[in-house]
């Protein structure tokens, strides 16, 4: 997965040039992976460009990632993730998008039906606990 | 950048980012865990639900053989991303 590890390369950056401390930067990176990583593992015939955005304002840290030429994804049709189970109640699948939502103060997934355009963003405050 | 050892007295240590990229070079040392061991989380820094769910499965077939593994030395980040994934009810966190 070449394509990850310049992503999280660019997140790595971001998080050095914009003062992020290291906390932030970890939750930072993971919600980005996650994203991305669904992104490409859902972009069923769609383009290889998917769009990176990180920005720092004041407190707040912002990310936006656009993939293009896709079907719509709404998260609220991924089942709740049963954090309570033992191991023998429950897989693991859906936890990324668990993680990502635990993770961020805001996340909202944006579908433009005549272009096929989605975006997702999210974002989170600095120093959050 | 991700390392992962296998040690003689059974433990496996992990080390660096352990992110999506990672899960074969990871699954390759886990599938030689056939009995309880304890994973060292000491010099790991970071972990995606990749890495978390070669852990389950890894947990899951020791599980189904009446072992298990014990996960230490996990830092305050770490200790969060478990409890979140609510993973403290799947794994003994030492």
């Amino acid at each position: 997965m070449a394509s990850l590890e310049s992503v999280l390369g660019l997140v790595d950056d971001f998080v050095d040039c914009a003062g992020i401390d290291e906390r932030t930067g970890l939750c930072l990176t993971l919600v980005v992976e996650e994203l991305f990583t669904n992104l490409v593992r859902h972009n069923r015939g769609g383009g290889d460009a998917v769009e990176v955005e990180l920005t720092r304002d004041g407190d707040q840290v912002r990310l936006g990632l656009v993939d293009f030429d896709v079907d719509p994804f709404d998260p609220s049709t991924v089942a709740a993730v049963p954090v309570d189970a033992g191991i023998r109640d429950r897989t693991p699948g859906g936890l990324g998008l668990h993680l990502v939502r635990s993770m961020v103060d805001r996340f909202e997934v944006h579908y433009d039906r005549p272009s096929r355009r989605m975006r997702v963003e999210a974002s989170r405050a600095l120093g959050r606990r | 950048m991700f390392d992962i050892q296998r040690h003689a007295d059974g433990t496996v240590s992990l080390h660096g980012r352990f992110d999506a990229s990672q899960v074969e070079r990871a699954g390759e040392v886990f599938d030689q865990v056939t009995g309880s061991a304890v994973v060292d989380f000491g010099e790991l820094r970071y972990i995606s639900s990749a890495g978390l769910g070669l852990l389950f499965a890894a947990q899951r077939r020791l599980v189904d053989r009446g072992h298990s593994l014990t996960l230490v030395n996990l830092s305050p980040h770490l200790h969060e991303v478990f409890h979140i994934a609510g993973f403290d009810h799947v794994f003994r966190i030492g």
